[in-house]
């Protein structure tokens, strides 16, 4: 008898689930976009704000009578932050019936849901996912608001040689991400003809980097590269002063967040340099001012990062050819390659080229001031 | 040598950390025969609600630091206490008869439960300390550059291990602590409560690995809600290369592991030094198989 | 009660011809689902997939924390190396996946062998930490990308798709079936490990050691056996894995996926398979069902871990003790009568 219940729990537990997953999508329904993202896990900060975001942005389409008057209902995903939740949230998306999907964060993330999406004809826009392969696949639905890896690479190899600095030490904290844009980097370095003093990783999640740090000083370098992400890199300028040691640090595009200089402290992060997007305090356009001015009715403070913003324009282009084509994927597909041009997005304007990459130069050179704030260099 | 001498100071701060909360582990562990894997997570509640009083309402700058982090600290303590005994109460108490693996799973439980009650609580976003909280005041010790936080996080952590060690080996108290560990059975024929013995140990032990949080949240500044989880993972390991259950060996042990990544991140890479914490934790075991200081049972027959 | 006969043999033919269509129910369901046009269809096929591969993954570790009570809570270590191992073969000598089975075992079975030959010894606790700094190290080794076979923090991607009989398994159906149908393979197998003469001897180990090698059953022999063929198994489980996402990295095999199937194992029923297998479901499909809670997901599933263990502490499935019914002593040990004096 008991192995009889054992397979009926089994089977109430499976039919719980197909109630949960709607039936087929009818005429009057509302359009169904997706979004992924890691709502919890370590990138849990990262993941809520794109909801905060996205969330904003639905409202607003919305309120104004929604695409060409049906409506949008927003799917919400958490992958996590780990390949294996990705898979289920992204199966679980298209489940929902979504046309397109945002998202999400990390790249080897990404790219265990990207199958899934292409298989099922859905138009996957990744946000934070920066890793040069996802658009070398030849995916013909895949696209990112997101610059590459490779680009970020060359454009901070060139500053730090156009600031003069000879002798660069790199450091990454061997996630993909930090490690790929660390190789990049040192290419590039070795191209232009400058020396790498010194090249290792550091653990992330750790809080103390002084063992680092003196094995760095011991170079001599004149600039430390280091292309993980800001919490690593505040401990980094923090422990740096308290050695006494007077060394320039440039960081990447994952160090862009205001928290950075509270975890660092004004003193300690004054005098850092980083590359990245224009930041949500720098995005001065007419329709990012808008935007910002509701999120801080509502969430008291920006975005902490330039990512769920990015999360926002992917959803912004998303709708806008939804209204120009419809709810169809491969048309959305289509308009995205070669309609949209110059959209006016958030971080800026926005098209994609055949490979679904974003066009055009992104990167931007910051300097923290000495009260903390970041300063546009060029 | 100069060099030499700088990494041990590094690792004696890093491996003073870890003793705290080792204690928590080894005490738990000594009495009940338990994993507490949600002590971690209480490591990393400490930090957040020091940062209420530090940070959200920056203590420091009306009652100045000494004062504002002596406060702080009882608070701290006095919350994780409370919350390593609510733990106890419900997680552990309806399973101390049943198999030890069994409270494993619920200690794995609560440990989830409490990360995510923290993230949502203070959210998922790293938080910062009040960053000038303690002067940056560098001193010179054998030609090296020693900071003041760094010197305050060691002794801290020596002084709150010293009164431990006091308080397990010289009070009444601490004697039943040491009794119970042995045998509960012979501690309670004895007269020694051993329920009250176990509640005890979940005050002490969450208390110190609260102080802990605090002390990491003081001296590095930023604190964010899983950090309990490597930190914890550290500890643990720290305890069983003591001798898990036995409570100088988790302050060896911390010091010692401490000391270990310290070196293998300055002479041999910094990629691969946690494997070479854990490839020594092995070796140690392979020789030792119950620790440098092994608690005192005997193999059941 | 030892000694007793079940009670009759009407009850039992109704429990196997109960669960014999409970069998088929589950294995219909595919049908089912897409005959009842659900557009869910899909992702209730990969999740009861990733359930089966994590049950794979349970049922193999519970030989060794089940059946030998070994505290390991490293299988992950295994599982990698099996994934990792099926990902080069295929990635660099073009080997069919599933010609890449053997080959994964093995390497996860002489990993095992090599990692556990010093540490056998070790008592319950200290073997547990030793099993964690296992896990932990095979992960920094990943992602350090040792002898340049493991691609590093960003994993290997583009792993072949396993094709059975011509057939090219892709979709989640054909994964469902794949991965069930080697569940059941391994409870079948492990049934029968469990009552043969070596299984016995390991449920010998596990109640009391010491009176177990004093009945000259080599201790350190057997639960090397049983932690080796667990570990192979794992590697198997990572071969499927490894096809079934096509990009493996680090990520996949933290300390965190011992400890779900440490959980499935002890939260099911240590040491009965099928309450492993109910583990399974629950621990992989309960954050599943949670997922309307947003970012309190996880918070439930915590709690919900806590209340299951407190309400059943035995684990929810718990095995029955053994039953040996003995023939008549004296028939057997003296056929002919010869009794002595």
């Amino acid at each position: 008898m008991r192995a009889f219940f054992f397979f009926l729990s089994l089977l109430t537990m499976v039919a719980s689930l197909a109630v949960f997953a709607p039936g087929p999508a009818q005429a009057a329904d509302p359009i169904r976009i997706g979004l992924m993202a890691p709502t919890t896990g370590p990138w849990a900060n990262e993941g809520q704000d794109m909801v905060k975001v996205v969330e904003i942005l639905v409202n607003k389409v919305n309120s104004s009578g929604g695409i060409n008057g049906s409506m949008i209902a927003l799917e919400i995903g958490d992958d996590g932050g780990t390949p294996k939740t990705a898979t289920l949230a992204a199966q679980r998306l298209v489940t929902r019936g979504v046309v397109a999907v945002v998202g999400t964060y990390g790249s080897a993330v990404t790219e265990a849901s990207q199958d899934i999406y292409d298989e099922a004809g859905v138009v996957q826009i990744a946000t934070g996912s920066t890793s040069i392969r996802l658009s070398e696949k030849g995916l013909k639905l895949f696209f990112r608001t997101c610059p590459r890896d490779d680009e970020q690479g060359r454009v901070l190899a060139q500053k730090v040689k156009e600031l003069g600095f000879k002798k660069p030490a790199i450091i990454h904290d061997n996630t993909s991400y930090a490690k790929g844009l660390a190789e990049e980097v040192q290419a590039m370095f070795s191209s232009l003809g400058l020396v790498v003093a010194y090249f290792d990783t550091i653990t992330p999640g750790e809080r103390d980097f002084a063992v680092a740090l003196s094995k760095i000083k011991a170079q001599n370098p004149d600039i430390i590269v280091f292309t993980g992400y800001y919490p690593e890199a505040s401990t980094l300028l923090r422990q740096k002063r308290e050695m006494g040691w007077d060394v320039a640090i440039i960081g990447g595009d994952a160090t862009n967040n205001r928290a950075l200089v509270e975890l660092a402290g004004p003193a300690a992060a004054a005098g850092y340099y980083f590359v990245s997007p224009p930041g949500p305090g720098d995005m001065k356009s007419p329709v990012a001012k808008e935007f910002f001015k509701v999120y801080l009715e509502k969430h008291k403070q920006l975005p902490s990062s330039v990512w769920s913003v990015l999360a926002g324009d992917a959803f912004n282009v998303i709708v806008e050819a939804i209204a120009k084509v419809g709810p169809d994927s491969t048309k959305i597909a289509n308009y995205l390659h070669h309609g949209l041009e110059d959209y006016q997005g958030l971080s800026g304007t926005i098209s994609f080229n055949e490979k679904g990459d974003r066009i055009g130069e992104v990167y931007r050179l910051y300097r923290v001031d000495e009260k903390g704030d970041f300063i546009l260099r060029d | 040598m100069a060099h030499f001498i700088e990494q041990i100071i590094y690792g004696l701060t890093v491996g003073s950390v870890y003793a705290l909360i080792a204690l928590g582990y080894t005490m738990v562990y000594g009495v009940m025969k338990l994993i507490n894997f949600a002590h971690g997570e209480l490591f990393t509640l400490g930090a957040f609600i020091g940062f209420v009083f530090l940070g959200t309402l920056s203590w420091g700058s009306y009652f100045g630091p000494a004062l504002a982090i002596g406060l702080t600290a009882i608070l701290v303590a006095g919350s994780t206490a409370l919350a390593g005994h609510f733990l106890e109460r419900v997680a552990y108490r309806p399973l101390r008869h049943s198999d030890r693996l069994a409270a494993v799973v619920s200690a794995l439980g609560a440990s989830i439960f409490l990360q995510n009650v923290i993230m949502v609580v203070w959210g998922a976003q790293y938080r910062a300390f009040n960053a000038s909280l303690l002067p940056t005041v560098v001193w010179r010790i054998f030609g090296q550059s020693v900071s003041l936080v760094r010197l305050f996080v060691f002794l801290t952590a020596v002084i709150i291990m010293l009164s431990l060690y006091l308080f397990i080996n010289r009070t009444r108290l601490g004697l039943a602590i040491r009794a119970a560990a042995i045998d509960q059975g012979a501690a309670r024929l004895m007269g020694v409560d051993v329920s009250r013995v176990i509640a005890l140990v979940f005050v002490i032990g969450p208390a110190l690995g609260g102080l802990a949080g605090l002390l990491v949240g003081i001296y590095y500044g930023q604190i964010n809600f899983n950090m309990g989880q490597m930190y914890g993972l550290k500890a643990f390991t720290a305890a069983v290369i003591g001798g898990i259950g036995n409570i100088p060996g988790a302050m060896l042990g911390g010091l010692l592991l401490g000391l270990l990544e310290t070196l293998a991140d300055a002479y041999v890479s910094g990629a691969w030094k946690d494997a070479l914490a854990f490839v020594a934790l092995i070796s140690i075991l392979i020789f030792r198989p119950t620790g440098i200081l092994p608690e005192r049972v005997a193999e059941k027959l | 009660m030892i000694w007793g006969n079940k009670s009759g043999v009407q009850s039992r033919s109704i429990v196997q011809v109960l669960s014999a269509l409970g069998v088929g129910l589950f294995l219909a369901l595919p049908a089912l689902l897409a005959a009842g046009g659900l557009r869910g269809a899909p992702y209730i096929l990969d999740l009861l997939s990733m359930v089966g591969l994590y049950a794979l993954l349970s049922l193999s570790l519970n030989v060794i924390l089940g059946l030998a009570g070994m505290f390991h809570m490293g299988h992950a270590a295994f599982f990698a190396v099996g994934a990792y191992a099926t990902a080069n073969l295929n990635l660099t000598y073009g080997w069919p996946i599933l010609a890449t089975l053997p080959v994964a075992a093995l390497m996860a079975g002489t990993l095992a062998f090599i990692v556990a030959l010093p540490v056998i010894h070790l008592r319950g606790d200290y073997l547990l930490i030793v099993t964690i700094g296992i896990v932990e190290i095979v992960k920094i080794a990943l992602t350090n990308d040792i002898f340049g076979l493991t691609g590093g923090p960003n994993g290997l991607i583009g792993i072949a798709r396993p094709v059975v009989f011509g057939h090219r398994i892709s979709q989640p159906r054909d994964f469902f079936y794949l991965i069930w149908i080697m569940v059941g393979i391994t409870m079948i197998l492990f049934h029968w490990l469990e009552n043969s003469r070596f299984g016995r001897a390991l449920k010998y180990i596990k109640e009391d050691t010491v009176a177990a090698e004093g009945m000259g059953v080599n201790t350190t022999a057997h639960k090397l056996m049983a932690f080796v063929i667990g570990a192979a198994w794992a590697g198997m489980a990572g071969t499927i894995f490894a096809s079934k996402m096509r990009t493996i990295s680090p990520d996949s095999f933290t300390f965190g996926e011992s400890v779900i199937m440490f959980t499935i194992v002890i939260l099911g029923g240590s040491g009965h398979q099928k309450g492993v297998l109910l583990g399974a479901f629950l621990v992989m499909g309960l954050p599943e069902l949670f997922r309307d809670f947003q970012d309190m997901r996880l918070l439930a599933y915590g709690a919900a871990l806590v209340a299951m263990m407190i309400f059943r502490p035995q684990g929810l499935w718990p095995p029955t003790p053994t039953q040996y019914r003995l023939p008549d002593p004296y028939a057997t040990k003296y056929p002919r009568g010869d009794k002595p004096c």
